[in-house]
């Protein structure tokens, strides 16, 4: 009995025990760095480029006597957790701009001065307590001078919060989130397009196309409710008129009721804000309803290779909205074109970047641009500095608000032609043209 | 069973222990204002006790209806989350702190209400598992209701960030939760708590009104719950239903419960630290696999010490998980030795 007794409480505990887990299972297992991981030099010598110029360069890793110190920087991203792989690829796009900073640009000039920069990033496991505590660590105890964004528009909510507290600087580019930056905060600079701005792009190159009519279908959750609210306003401008707005909550499996109310309104384009699953729902309640809208625009999924993979010949011809593809024609002096960025990225990874990575590389990018522009560590006047910035890098442009929302990025936007993504907007980033209206499901 | 259990405890606490109590409580109380003095005392480490300080009364709450009364509640958290949200969505209006924290510890209370009737008739398993589906539904509620709670986006809530203040708040809340706790455990509520968690149908007979008292004790421990959610909301300075709905909020506070010994007044205190600090150092040694050395602690935990550290010490007052749910389950497991 008593053998029995240990057997339930042993699977109870099996079952807790798969339930931690399970939020664990795209954990990044390959790499296993240390909790709190040091991101100074690394890698880099298999790029004969990089040692041959670090010879010359005073300020580097390898040649740190020529610096005047170090610049502490610290981030708490998610290494486990919920989002463990956008973690992953925060974390690594941090690491390529350290890298590039300390190993071959030479160090941030301040003044007549170079500094390296050390980055101590800590695991938030996705958990906004833990993420919370891990922030308010590395200002009281590690003392750094600036902070990194976290991945995810919660945790940069509570993070924020806390920079703003102390009076220390965070630049971020991961979290898209409207009301992130509606809070009054002083010290939060985000380099990624807010989700307001998402559809932009997509629905200004409809529109010149001659969309006239419109439907909104989004998740009940922070960033697809910012991208509706940001379609809405972006028809208005464009002279689109929104026949309906649907809303449904989050993990739903079937979106067909929404797509046969739409198909009988009969609007030109469809626009949908979800994750990548809710791009899958949304072509084949279409497809179901027997419905072919002119244009379709999707967040987060058609930019995702595994999109066509998994839709197949359905997948022609979605238009979805990008903050970065390694396609567009942005270029800087630092990192030079954004596919020269990707194949740097992919020499060092082994992988190709997303734009959550582009997107942090940027982050830092944006920060050592300031830090130079002010020629100072002061937190005053690189926030100034901040709002002084307006630049081009291989990410877009960089030109920050007062509320420190990147005003100057347009979003871009995809279309799925013959299985690949093809930039099509905005005009000066694309590289094909938009193909609207699209034909009809039976006719590919 | 023995009458040790079913009686009041008795206070025989030897005076060593409860010298070391109130030392540990001074040290707790002066320990802010060492801040200038100790370098070890910074501001993340006032924000680690703070966090800690919550769990533990969160964990003595969940106690007192799966512990005392043996109502093993798989969704305590919503009673935080409700208080959470009440505290939100007020102070987001406009209210000051103090009332809407009230507020939304009442919500708490009175959800706990509304929802303890039907489930409390409920036994063992079903009830945990009832209890989890509440918690699943009233998150989706939460989604759904856009215009009052914000839905998925959620809300902000003024920053205030004292970082001592709250040190200040939680602790003392720690307290006043488990001495209410102790004086439970020594009145002739809480023996009639231990009464319906040994037999219910015996206390029944013997005359215990077993509905109204269950129901005491799942709103008084919905009503501190729902205390403690909002202050970690005004904390947060954030809430949206994923980051407050967690499931393995409950989970932890079952574990820490568990491992202090379910049942007893100091057991979730130390379980809860236990756990928290454990978890900062298997945290930075064990970082892959972390989750994994913190279930496999705990299948050690559960097999080995079944009464918690404090059935460990000899203090025979408690249960285990075995027993409460071996009824249940078919057969009633032997008495512990």
């Amino acid at each position: 009995m008593r053998k029995q007794r240990k057997l339930w409480v042993l699977m109870l505990v099996l079952a807790m025990v798969a339930a931690a887990c399970g939020s664990d299972d795209t954990a990044d297992t390959t790499s296993a760095p240390p909790a709190a991981t040091t991101t100074t030099a690394a890698a880099g010598t298999d790029d004969t480029t990089t040692t041959t110029e670090a010879e010359m360069i005073p300020c580097s890793t390898s040649t740190p006597d020529g610096c005047a110190g170090t610049i502490l920087l610290g981030a708490a991203v998610s290494e486990t957790g919920r989002f463990s792989r956008e973690g992953k690829d925060t974390r690594q796009g941090y690491g390529t701009w350290v890298d590039w900073l300390n190993e071959e640009y030479g160090g941030i000039k301040v003044g007549e001065d170079r500094y390296l920069v050390e980055l101590i990033q800590y695991d938030d496991e996705g958990d906004a307590d833990t993420a919370a505590n891990l922030v308010e660590r590395l200002i009281t105890e590690d003392e750094v001078d600036f902070l990194l964004g976290p991945y995810s528009s919660g945790l940069t909510m509570g993070t924020s919060a806390i920079a703003e507290r102390y009076d220390v600087l965070m630049v971020e580019g991961n979290g898209a989130s409207e009301t992130i930056f509606e809070r009054g905060f002083q010290n939060i600079f985000a380099v990624l397009t807010p989700a307001g701005n998402y559809t932009q792009s997509a629905i200004k190159a409809l529109a010149d196309a001659g969309a006239e009519t419109m439907v909104i279908a989004y998740e009940d959750t922070a960033f697809p409710t910012s991208v509706g609210a940001g379609a809405v306003k972006w028809a208005a401008e464009y002279g689109v008129e929104v026949l309906a707005e649907e809303t449904y909550p989050l993990n739903v499996a079937d979106v067909s009721a929404i797509m046969t109310k739409f198909r009988d309104l009969d609007p030109d384009i469809f626009v949908g804000g979800g994750h990548f699953n809710d791009a899958l729902l949304f072509v084949r309640g279409a497809k179901e309803a027997g419905w072919t809208p002119k244009g379709m625009v999707i967040t987060v999924g058609p930019s995702n290779p595994e999109f066509a993979a998994e839709v197949g010949v359905d997948a022609n011809y979605i238009i979805g909205p990008t903050q970065w593809e390694a396609s567009m024609s942005w270029s800087d002096e630092w990192f030079g074109t954004a596919a020269e960025f990707a194949a740097r990225y992919e020499a060092k990874w082994g992988e190709k970047p997303s734009y959550q990575a582009a997107e942090s590389t940027a982050t830092g990018l944006a920060l050592h641009l300031a830090i130079e522009l002010a020629g100072s560590l002061d937190t005053d006047a690189v926030r100034q500095a901040l709002r002084d910035l307006n630049v081009d890098t291989f990410y877009g442009p960089i030109d920050f608000d007062d509320t420190g929302k990147n005003a100057g990025k347009p979003m871009g936007a995809i279309q799925i032609l013959d299985g690949a993504t093809q930039v099509i907007a905005p005009a000066e980033a694309s590289v094909a043209d938009l193909v609207y209206p699209m034909p009809a499901w039976d006719e590919r | 069973m023995t009458t040790d259990t079913l009686s009041p405890m008795r206070s025989t606490m030897p005076r060593w222990r409860i010298g070391l109590m109130a030392l540990v409580i001074a040290s707790l109380f002066a320990m802010p204002l060492l801040r200038d003095q100790v370098d070890w005392i910074t501001n993340s480490r006032l924000f680690s006790f703070t966090q800690m300080f919550m769990l533990v009364a969160l964990a003595s709450n969940w106690n007192l209806t799966g512990g005392f009364t043996g109502y093993v509640d798989f969704g305590h958290a919503v009673f935080f989350g409700i208080g959470a949200y009440g505290t939100g969505v007020l102070m987001h209006n406009g209210w000051e702190f103090p009332p809407a924290l009230i507020a939304g510890a009442i919500f708490a209370a009175v959800y706990a209400l509304i929802v303890g009737y039907p489930t409390l008739r409920l036994k063992g398993p079903y009830f945990s598992i009832a209890m989890l589906g509440t918690f699943v539904a009233v998150r989706e509620i939460v989604r759904v209701w856009k215009g009052v709670t914000g839905g998925g986006v959620g809300l902000t809530l003024p920053p205030y960030l004292n970082r001592v203040a709250f040190y200040y708040y939680t602790l003392a809340f720690a307290l006043f939760v488990v001495a209410i706790m102790w004086w439970i455990r020594r009145s002739e509520f809480g023996a009639s708590l231990i009464a319906i968690r040994e037999d219910e149908i015996g206390a029944e007979m013997r005359g215990i009104n077993t509905t109204v008292q269950k129901m005491t004790a799942f709103i008084v421990a919905g009503f501190l719950s729902g205390v403690v959610g909002g202050m970690w909301a005004y904390q947060n300075t954030f809430i949206d239903p994923d980051i407050v709905f967690i499931e393995s909020r409950t989970i932890e506070l079952v574990m820490m419960t568990m491992l202090g010994g379910l049942g007893t007044v100091l057991g979730p205190v130390l379980g809860a630290a236990t756990i928290y600090w454990m978890r900062d150092v298997v945290w930075a040694s064990f970082l892959d696999y972390h989750l994994i050395v913190e279930g496999l602690l705990l299948i050690l935990i559960v097999l080995f010490i079944p009464r918690g550290i404090v059935g460990m010490f000899g203090d025979r007052s408690g249960t285990s998980l075995g027993e409460l749910w071996g009824k249940w389950l078919g057969k009633s497991p032997p008495e512990e030795t």
